[in-house]
């Protein structure tokens, strides 16, 4: 992915299932990275269940993203002040019928607009499902972060999602690369190449000619997955983090970076009722030093570091 | 590629990873694998117990594989610390007039030891004893962690290591000082 001129960085934040607190660690991780004084801009690509204002206390926006595709106004026109400095938002499409029926020019013309905003970090918060504009969005990003919960309705989801992402991924890879229906032959004869996973069919596609492996090597250098969980209550919970970041590896052939849990705190439901942007109005939550922290990890690229007693099985 | 490299890979492990580090990881791996975790049991279709045979046997033969590497390394390791001084070589060493990143690159190859097996003495990373010997010295942001790893280098390849330190340094604080006129970074 090439870097615009400005060094802009783009996240994106999915996760498949909603309700994982998605829009809660969008918004608290923008205001986090505006507090540092990098200029953010918090977009809620959440396609027919926006709310992403609500974090910030403003009640009924005065324009969103249905005044983009249906007004054709530029998006640098729909930003609006957050009451946190340097964090900008543009609200999601609201009580739009057809807003999960964006077609390709509309989204290739978001996508352009997105890449021409002016910011040091553009965050987009993604709405639940493997719907193909939200996975597009997703794979649009620098940084691209997973939010889940240790539940495992929502870690079936997570899987999901990423497993969509990456397939999406690989097909968008071979259009480019002029190979076409190769990918979706060889998985219609799954069975006679002894195809038994996503993994196996990345095996069978490197093996199969050197040409294709360089492609693979080159484009999926930077593909790797942020992961933060969620609503942590146990020590057990945040080992839950790890454990899934080393089976996307050994069993999707995934690359997964764990960077980090946060507690869970019903602190965090008052604030959002409140309409308090979190990070700015509770000061004792461990949520807000674990947000900070975990927003750091994906700034800096480095993962969470899970304690040792945790892993040997000693808690 | 070493073929150790693949071993690591499939274990998650840089190729610097500890003896220690590689039994935890394998008691880990084993146990994380051996239940029936939600993390699992959420894959479905990517999980069976076909797959999970066939990648339990790899785990298995990579960590029997790094296992007997490491303890090769620390059994190579210990002959070359308690080897009696060779005459011959004590009289190559003494030409040297200046210990160099170069020259203790030459004193190492001499002993024929690669870098990994002084890292299981030494516990250097291999990475900083590959930058002491090609000297780059912005690896190091204070001198008191290249002298003491020197101290540790030159020991192991019975040196004199004040005959280094008094060599080696000089270079190092001249690069320093040149770089860091500027503020430095």
């Amino acid at each position: 992915m090439t870097a615009s001129a400005q060094h802009t960085t783009i996240w994106a934040v999915g996760g498949g299932k909603g309700g994982t607190g998605k829009s809660f660690l969008s918004s608290s991780m923008a205001s986090c990275l505006a507090l540092q004084g990098k200029r953010t801009i918090l977009l809620d690509a959440d396609l027919g269940g926006a709310n992403l204002h609500n974090f910030f206390g403003l009640i009924r926006p005065r324009c969103s993203l249905t005044d983009f595709f249906e007004k054709k106004r530029p998006l640098q026109d729909l930003l609006a002040h957050t009451g946190v400095a340097n964090l900008q938002l543009i609200t999601g499409s609201l009580g739009s019928l057809e807003s999960e029926s964006i077609n390709y020019a509309q989204k290739q013309k978001l996508f352009r607009h997105i890449r021409a905003l002016e910011a040091d970090h553009i965050l987009i918060d993604l709405g639940g499902g493997t719907h193909l504009t939200t996975l597009d969005t997703f794979l649009l990003a620098d940084k691209m972060v997973v939010v889940t919960v240790p539940e495992i309705t929502a870690i079936e989801n997570m899987y999901q999602f990423i497993k969509s992402v990456y397939y999406r991924k690989l097909k968008a890879i071979f259009k480019a690369y002029d190979l076409t229906g190769l990918v979706q032959d060889i998985w219609k004869d799954r069975t006679t190449h002894n195809i038994r996973s996503l993994k196996d069919l990345i095996t069978h596609l490197r093996s199969g000619s050197g040409h294709i492996s360089d492609i693979f090597e080159r484009e999926m250098a930077g593909f790797v997955v942020q992961l933060i969980l969620n609503e942590v209550r146990s020590s057990k919970d945040i080992l839950t983090g790890e454990n899934l970041k080393h089976v996307c590896v050994n069993f999707l052939g995934l690359r997964v970076q764990y960077v980090g849990p946060v507690s869970y705190d019903p602190a965090v439901q008052k604030n959002i009722n409140d309409k308090q942007p979190f990070m700015l109005f509770n000061r004792l939550s461990p949520v807000v030093k674990e947000v900070r922290q975990v927003t750091d990890n994906i700034v800096n690229d480095t993962p969470f570091t899970v304690p040792e007693e945790l892993l040997d099985g000693r808690i | 590629m070493e073929e150790s490299n693949q071993y690591f890979e499939l274990m998650e492990l840089s190729p610097e990873a500890s003896l220690d580090q590689i039994r935890r990881r394998y008691r880990y791996l084993k146990t994380l694998y051996a239940g029936d975790s939600i993390e699992i049991s959420a894959l479905h279709d990517d999980f069976s117990q076909e797959l999970l045979a066939d990648y339990l046997d790899r785990l298995d033969r990579a960590f029997e594989k790094l296992n007997a590497l490491r303890e090769k390394n620390k059994a190579v390791a210990a002959t070359v610390v308690r080897n009696e001084p060779d005459p011959e070589l004590q009289g190559w060493i003494a030409q040297i007039d200046c210990f160099d990143g170069a020259a203790l690159r030459a004193v190492r190859e001499r002993l024929a030891v690669d870098l990994q097996a002084i890292f299981t003495v030494t516990r250097i990373q291999p990475r900083f004893l590959e930058d002491i010997e090609a000297e780059i010295f912005g690896s190091f942001p204070a001198e008191v962690y290249l002298r003491s790893y020197l101290i540790e280098y030159s020991r192991f390849l019975g040196l004199e290591s004040q005959r280094v330190l008094k060599d080696y340094l000089p270079r190092y604080r001249e690069w320093i000082a040149s770089h860091r006129g500027g503020g430095g970074s």
